[in-house]
């Protein structure tokens, strides 16, 4: 099969425990509705998100934190990422993450980082440009 | 002719279609005596006091919590200085999930989005030097972490020499708003959970009548999408659930316990609307006691809640415009007839509120008290035709709302089956269209939009050191404590669990023995199981 005609596949979930699941839901809607193939998770540990991530060889990693956790549990998923050599996936980040805070993460290795606010297009859009693996990228 | 209008049409925050202007021939039906009333008298349309705020305003009380218990100590006592009027602790999720700091993988949340208590010695810590005597609490615990905490917060009060029967405060205890609201990965089923839920109500009516032990929260259902009549339909649909579960039992009487029942509704953007749902609230509520429960006893009927003005409302861009939002809100709650009330800081679209933005939310509240002089007469709004049109035409939307949720088995069988989190699901993605649509205007987000962001915040930061320091209060509590006496009293809680019998002498027990939150929970998940909630089995998405 043309990987090309595969569709763009998705895990969303929530690292840690922080319970607040609209953001992530309406992400993972908005992106279902664009023919992509998502999973959403919920709340799992960084691990369980990189081996599930793993497993179905998805394309794009989408977090959202709204507890402040941000950059302990990215560090975690990204240290594991890495460690278990998934190099090749779109790393996306959503919630309430202060300004300041962006280009931090994102010379972490995050992707893009999507604050309140930011509109479902953009993101649908960012994932349909950028979505498919390219090598080495984390 | 037909007027030139700059939409085409209009509607409430909630879809209701708003006519241009509203007369006499709007509320024609309405029996002015038996659906109005006075303030203070059935139906308590119009309050639940004659002379409401001339008497005592309401209790200003801000949710509150983030690190160590000690910090948090820090800035309750700094809140009561500025005048707040009453506390409110914010747990952090692993609370909430009832764990203990040292438990695999919740690191990364320990006083995150709250504090993190796990014993007896942080309630004390968390009170030292506070007036718990004179001042009211809100514990803002899970269901399944509520009966815990109010047990820890019941004997700090022992042993500072209050009596229970004379304890203040409230337990948030709401089935739903943790199951379906906030999403917690290690509670119990919500058939298991009532229960516990449902003990601690039991108990408190009779060991502390002046203690709220549950606030049905509304204001989360509201904040996963859902418009205010929705909001009212599950708030009366969750009543119902543990108002049956007690009776049932057959241990009590729809009086002996319906007054200490409380609730705490969201205030949202839709200034009348918001003061129609309150209003129709405390209608509906005094017709469901007294129609469906044949209450016999006016405090049995009598809503009181809180109000949290809406934090989804708040926006990340031009964060000081959320300053206007939540003046507005608290407003309206106001009007409404609330009984307490957190004003919602206006930088809580970033981050947890900073020391300034809890300063300037007690300030609204303080400003539209002593200001706008709208405290000085009951129900100032009473009688307006557009208002007395909208709250009927609330009622009978959450009515009927009320009964598509009965027509599912009742709250319960609804939960567990994910029909709650399906509407939550279908509300939030309609809610989301329109402001992507433009048809729900957001300023600073879908117009008056700004390319630089005209403001800087200053940003609250929790402190990664607090897990060490819960980890190492813990392990010394540990150490210290007579660990028979914890490990006899587990086994109690395990047997009483199993037996039916009511948990909650036994959960006073184990915390005055210093077992940890985790460890008293350990003893239900091990009995229950953890719930796997629905919407991530994949019905959703």
């Amino acid at each position: 099969m043309n990987p090309q005609k595969r569709s763009i596949k998705v895990v969303v979930a929530k690292p840690g425990f922080d319970g607040h699941w609209r953001g992530a839901m309406i992400v993972s809607m908005a992106l279902r509705d664009a023919g992509m193939e998502v999973v959403y998770m919920g709340n799992q540990t960084p691990a369980a998100i990189v081996e599930s991530a793993l497993q179905e060889d998805v394309d794009v990693i989408g977090l959202s934190i709204l507890a402040a956790g941000h950059m302990m549990l990215i560090s975690e998923v990204l240290d594991l990422l890495k460690e278990k050599n998934i190099r090749d996936i779109l790393l996306i980040v959503g919630g309430t993450i202060p300004q300041e805070d962006i280009p931090v993460l994102e010379s972490m290795g995050v992707h893009r980082v999507f604050p309140p606010g930011s509109k479902i297009e953009d993101i649908v859009d960012y994932v349909e440009k950028n979505g498919r693996a390219v090598k080495g990228r984390i | 002719m037909k007027k030139c209008e700059r939409q085409e049409q209009f509607l409430t925050g909630s879809g209701i279609p708003v006519k241009e202007v509203y007369t006499a021939e709007d509320i024609k039906d309405l029996d002015l005596e038996k659906e109005m009333g006075l303030p203070g008298e059935a139906p308590y349309l119009r309050g639940i006091y004659p002379n409401m705020y001339r008497g005592r305003f309401w209790t200003i009380r801000q949710f509150t919590g983030f690190n160590t218990p000690e910090e948090t100590n820090e800035r309750f006592k700094y809140e009561h200085e500025a005048g707040a009027t009453g506390f409110s602790i914010a747990f952090d999720a692993v609370t909430e999930n009832g764990l203990d700091p040292d438990d695999p993988g919740v690191a990364s949340d320990v006083g995150m989005g709250g504090v993190n208590v796990c014993t007896l010695r942080d309630m004390e810590i968390m009170f030292d030097g506070l007036p718990i005597d004179r001042v009211s609490t809100a514990v803002i615990g899970s269901p399944f972490s509520a009966g815990v905490l109010s047990a820890m917060y019941f004997a700090l009060a022992e042993s500072r020499g209050i009596k229970l029967k004379d304890l203040d405060g409230t337990t948030q205890n709401d089935m739903l708003l943790f199951t379906a609201c906030c999403h917690l990965p290690a509670i119990i089923p919500p058939r298991n959970l009532v229960r516990l839920c449902v003990d601690l109500v039991e108990w408190c009516a009779q060991n502390t009548p002046r203690w709220h032990p549950v606030s049905f929260a509304s204001y989360n259902y509201r904040e996963n999408g859902l418009n205010a009549y929705q909001e009212l339909g599950l708030l009366f649909a969750n009543a119902i659930a543990y108002i049956e579960e007690e009776l049932k039992r057959n241990r009590l009487k729809i009086d002996d316990f319906a007054p200490v029942l409380t609730f705490h509704l969201a205030s949202h953007s839709d200034f009348l609307e918001e003061i129609a749902k309150f209003r129709a609230a405390r209608r509906m509520w005094y017709k469901l006691l007294k129609e469906r429960y044949g209450a016999q006893n006016q405090k049995s009927m009598i809503f009181r809640f809180h109000v949290q003005t809406s934090g989804s409302t708040l926006t990340y861009q031009q964060p000081l415009n959320n300053l206007i939002r939540a003046a507005y809100q608290v407003l309206a709650a106001a009007l409404g007839g609330v009984q307490s009330m957190h004003a919602t800081s206006y930088d809580e679209g970033i981050c947890l509120p900073t020391e300034q933005g809890v300063l300037l939310s007690l300030r609204t509240q303080q400003i539209a008290q002593y200001e706008t002089g709208v405290a000085n007469v009951a129900d100032p709004l009473g009688g307006s035709y557009y208002l007395e049109y909208l709250t009927n035409e609330i009622e009978k939307k959450s009515w009927d709302y009320l009964q598509k949720v009965e027509d599912n088995g009742g709250l319960v069988a609804a939960l567990e089956s994910g029909w709650v989190h399906r509407e939550s699901i279908k509300a939030m993605g309609e809610y989301q269209r329109q402001i992507q649509n433009g048809t729900r205007k957001v300023v600073g987000l879908n117009c008056f939009e700004m390319e630089e962001e005209p403001h800087r915040v200053p940003v609250f930061r929790p402190s990664p050191e607090t897990v060490r320091l819960q980890k190492a209060k813990l392990e010394e509590v540990r150490k210290n404590r007579d660990n028979q006496k914890v490990g006899e009293a587990l086994r109690r809680l395990r047997d009483v669990t199993e037996k039916g019998e009511n948990i909650m002498p036994a959960v006073i027990q184990a915390v005055k023995a210093y077992a940890s939150l985790g460890e008293i929970c350990d003893v239900w998940r091990e009995l229950y199981g953890v719930w796997e909630i629905p919407v991530v089995a994949g019905i959703a998405v």
